[in-house]
């Protein structure tokens, strides 16, 4: 029998006082350091993370080392293709084209971050407001979005670059004011379900003043989609100044955006395709990668995905 | 010699996940007799949903994985059966309710279309035999109008009428096992008391065996003949329900017994609760799983884990209590001296 | 003597006094120059509760007992009627003037994880009802005042620091207790504190509440669907249907002597974990289920499912007191 094997002591109880509640099932990570095993776990957004370093690194550093700046011609040298000389070839004027993107790299990451910004503050205040007040107040300012939703963005952007002279400064301006209804409906429907969380409701029962459980509640439980909005509206503003670079409404020569470089390349398209195909193909990697690092936060921040 | 409809044998269903593999079933091993109601009890999370997924062999996968074991419906390896197989016999051999009726249904088909999907894909009944047997089934678990049931759809029904609803489209292929996983947790007391009844009603007229997955020992008396009680992924202690709850042997049955409050008791009694919490199942076990919670516990139970073993007929628990008891009564004791 | 608590105006010893109180939400209207609809969630309800007691108020899902709790503290703002708490009419008073109220009557929630900010520390979250109602001068009294609080609970100073979603639910719903007590309050509205615990795991929650309600003299109202658990521990139960009070008594009154058809179905309808006398038992099994509370029945709200169902039950029974405090809303008796 099997319990003949057991030493004699087998039987003793064990002596212990009060179970303790020290038993901890789940390993001690915050939110953010969850938030960040998992976005590390995620090889697309790795990439689009890394390669966001590169270009900012690249655009920051690069022109301080080339050669040659963004608006020096050299005649002798027009419409060279790539070579150890030229990285990315020259264009019409004889301007180093690697040299000519580095800086549009530069406008281009200014353009998205800044547009992001002005966006992201607009938008959860406005948003913010509208669902934290709620009622008619509410209902109105969504009113109001939902028109200027109705509108294509585009449409009054353009506008607003006819009315406005081009420049770095007014499409910063033109898309900040475009792009913040998005933010807007965002961030209402966050505060909106948010208020009606349980914590929130106990914070009242304590007589929590309003203005902190906005600060200390509602604000730190919507940084999740925040983050996401924001990081996803970086390629549009981009996309969106290289399209009115393209056609002529945004930045002018000779500075250099990923835009008028497009649209200077456009002319030589059949002789020099490079030229355009070097700024498309910027264009496109920078997208992607703020795309792909979007999405990726996206997973990383839904609590949903939360074991 | 009762009819073995159903039998399990070392069954492991493990979760790998970041942090590791969560083994949910640690080698569960029971049987259902025909026309038998055999109610598993257990906490949230000690792997009762999880067996009765693996019988199904519905583990989402991955993260889940049945490990070993085999699963005998009838003696026909489930666990072995290629897919579109066990397809066929899940629904007409064994349905399966679920503890959500919100979101069990699919709530862009009228009813009448989903239990005619059911009844298409076993029995082949398509058109007007397809809606008579609809309303015949949809009479069976008490839905009045049956014929204008059938063409709405699963927001009009209630909680309570989803349920029967899905108790119908369980039942659509008179299956020999029904597997309901906590079905009335959802639903208030009076509808609760309707499922009861219903279930309990469907299974002396149809002969189904039921397996209850519950945490309600009230329903499990109110339902089932003979009970399972499940910690940390494995059956500790399973018997006759009279057994089960006149005669615990595991201090985890015990504990459960005693911490909650009767409705019929006239003096109030202080409720003995279950000290701390059950144990995460990422972690490897030493022991008994259930040692740090036991006010019984003993130098062996930290150190191994005990074999489940009869304590009498029809009754087995998974504790070293027993064999002290027995230690304590017959030689054995004298046997290990004489060993020194 | 019972029954005259319940009579006009404020008795001394009643510390919390509802009358009349009436809760309606306004529904979206069908058409634009349709009628108002109304959702009655709360429909001319009056109890009280006595210092240091449990009442304990059930009923099913959507019954009006969650949002009875929630418009005694001001969550919502009552349609009409009034709360008197240490006889003063808090319905009345203004936000300023309710945060010393608020000190003294608390909330614990159902749910103990949505219950506690995710991105709070244990700490912060038992610290924030002392911050603000100004209970601490310094960081250190802080500490000491939550380390006391965390004890009390049953908890200890490690878990200070540690995030909501590192406990486990009845961990949760202690952290839950401990800020409800921060503040020191006389009275505690219990919402449903244990339907999403683990049946081991409730009675944990059960007796550290009835602990704790002996050690600070508290007064609870203690809302559930469990009647088992409500019958342990209150010591007057009020049952609710479609927003009614339609039965009040003491508990063992109750229990032995139903009323109200409901009610009687209510207990019947709740298993016993005994199996022989499950096998005895006699069910009185409600056909069909709860109306919507838009639009509920005229007359007496029940009429729909009950079998002793008269043409006075077009009228709407008033609340009465059949001797001994037993309040029951029924033309049967």
């Amino acid at each position: 029998m099997a319990i003949s094997r057991l030493p004699s002591d087998a039987f003793e109880p064990v002596h212990r006082g009060k179970v303790k509640e020290e038993t901890f099932f789940r390993p001690s990570l915050t939110y953010w350091q969850d938030v960040r095993r998992r976005l590390k776990k995620n090889k697309m957004a790795m990439i689009g993370l890394f390669t966001i370093i590169i270009i900012v690194l690249v655009s920051i550093i690069g022109p301080v080392l080339a050669p040659y700046s963004y608006s020096e011609m050299d005649w002798s040298a027009t419409n060279k293709p790539p070579s150890a000389k030229h990285w990315f070839g020259t264009d019409n004027l004889g301007r180093d084209l690697f040299v000519r993107v580095l800086y549009g790299a530069r406008i281009s990451l200014i353009v998205g971050i800044f547009a992001s910004l002005i966006n992201l503050t607009i938008g959860v205040i406005y948003g913010g407001i509208s669902g934290f007040v709620g009622g008619w107040l509410d209902n109105l300012m969504m009113r109001i979005v939902d028109i200027l939703y109705g509108i294509p963005s585009l449409i009054y952007v353009i506008l607003l670059m006819v009315i406005l002279e081009p420049g770095l400064q007014n499409i910063l301006i033109t898309l900040g004011v475009a792009y913040w209804l998005g933010m807007a409906r965002i961030v209402r429907g966050q505060i909106l379900t948010l208020k009606e969380q349980d914590y929130v409701l106990a914070a009242r029962v304590i007589g929590v003043s309003w203005w902190r459980i906005l600060l200390k509640h509602l604000i730190p439980n919507s940084m999740g989609p925040i983050i996401v909005t924001v990081t996803l509206s970086i390629p549009s503003a981009i996309f969106t100044e290289a399209f009115l670079s393209f056609i002529g409404l945004g930045v002018r020569a000779p500075m250099a955006s990923w835009g008028v470089l497009a649209s200077d390349g456009l002319s030589t398209l059949q002789v020099y395709p490079f030229q355009l195909i070097i700024p498309a193909i910027a264009i496109c990697i920078t997208m992607l990668a703020f795309n792909f690092l979007g999405d990726g936060l996206r997973d990383a921040l839904d609590p949903r995905m939360r074991k | 010699m009762v009819d073995k409809l159903l039998e399990v044998e070392d069954l492991r269903t493990s979760f790998f996940t970041y942090a590791g593999e969560v083994k949910a079933v640690r080698g569960v091993s029971l049987h259902v007799n025909k026309g038998e109601a055999v109610g598993i009890v257990g906490e949230s999370g000690c792997g009762k949903s999880v067996t009765a997924l693996s019988i199904m062999r519905l583990i989402p996968s991955p993260p889940g994985k049945i490990v070993t074991g085999s699963v005998s419906l009838y003696g026909k390896d489930l666990l072995k059966l290629p897919i579109k197989a066990m397809q066929k016999i899940r629904g007409k051999e064994m349905g399966m309710i679920f503890q959500d009726p919100m979101t069990s249904l699919n709530p862009v088909l009228s009813i009448g279309q989903q239990i005619g999907e059911v009844l298409a894909f076993h029995e082949g009944l398509k058109g007007k035999d397809a809606a008579n047997r609809s309303v015949e089934l949809l009479k069976m678990v008490g839905i009045p109008s049956p014929e204008e049931r059938l063409r709405q759809y699963p927001h009009h029904f209630s909680g309570g009428m989803r349920q029967r609803v899905m108790i119908a489209m369980a039942l659509a292929c008179s299956p020999k096992l029904l597997i309901a996983d906590e079905p009335t947790t959802a639903l208030d007391v009076t509808i609760q008391a309707q499922i009861i009844e219903l279930m309990n009603d469907l299974r002396e007229r149809l002969d189904t065996s039921i397996i209850l997955i519950t945490h309600d020992l009230g329903v499990v008396a109110k339902l089932c003949t003979r009970v399972i009680v499940m910690y940390a992924g494995q059956i500790i202690e399973q018997g006759s329900t009279d057994e089960i709850f006149y005669n615990p042997k595991h201090p985890y049955t015990m504990g459960l017994l005693k911490s909650v409050p009767r409705l019929d008791e006239i003096e109030k009694r202080k409720l003995v609760p279950i000290a701390g919490h059950p144990p995460d199942l990422i972690s490897s076990l030493k022991g008994c799983a259930f040692n740090p919670r036991c006010e019984y516990a003993m130098k062996i139970c930290l150190r191994e884990t005990p074999e489940i073993m009869d304590v009498g007929p029809d009754h087995k628990a998974r504790c070293w209590l027993i064999n002290k008891e027995r230690a304590n009564e017959d030689d054995v004791i004298q046997g290990q001296k004489n060993v020194k | 003597m019972k029954g005259c608590y319940t009579g006009m105006g404020t008795d001394k010893r009643s510390l919390v006094n509802v009358k009349n109180l009436k809760k309606y939400f306004q529904m979206p209207r069908g058409t634009i120059l349709g009628e108002n609809v109304y959702l009655q969630a709360v429909d001319d309800v009056s109890f009280h509760i006595d210092e240091g007691e449990t009442l304990g108020l059930v009923g099913e899902s959507g019954c009006g007992k969650t949002t009875c709790g929630r418009t005694m503290v001001r969550l919502y703002e009552p349609t009409s009627g009034h709360m008197y708490f240490e006889g003063q009419d808090i319905f009345k008073l203004s936000s300023k003037e309710m945060i010393p109220v608020k000190q003294k009557m608390q909330m614990i929630f159902q749910d103990p994880y949505s219950s506690l900010n995710p991105r709070m520390t244990v700490s912060d979250i038992i610290g924030e009802p002392l911050e603000v109602h100004s209970l601490i001068t310094n960081r250190r009294e802080r500490m000491e005042r939550i380390y006391e609080l965390l004890n009390l609970v049953g908890l200890t100073r490690e878990h200070a620091n540690r995030y909501p979603h590192e406990f486990s639910g009845g961990q949760c719903q202690r952290i839950g207790i401990a800020r409800a007590l921060a503040v020191d309050p006389k009275f505690i509205i219990c919402d449903e504190p244990i339907s999403a615990l683990d049946v081991s795991i409730q009675a944990q929650v059960v007796n550290l509440l009835e602990e704790l309600q002996e050690q600070f003299k508290l007064t609870y109202l203690f809302i559930a669907h469990d009647l088992a658990m409500v019958k342990h521990i209150s010591v007057r139960i009020a049952v609710m249907y479609l927003g009614k009070v339609v039965e009040l008594a003491d508990k063992l009154d109750l229990y032995d002597n139903p009323l109200h058809p409901y009610t009687q179905a209510l207990l019947s309808a709740i298993p016993i974990p005994d199996p022989d006398v499950e096998r005895q038992r006699q069910r009185i099994i409600l056909e069909g289920e709860v109306p919507t509370p838009i639009n509920p029945p005229r007359g007496c709200r029940f009429k729909t499912r009950c079998k002793y169902v008269k043409p006075e039950c077009a009228e709407e029974p008033p609340l009465k007191d059949v001797g001994g405090g037993h309040m029951v809303a029924c033309h049967l008796i």
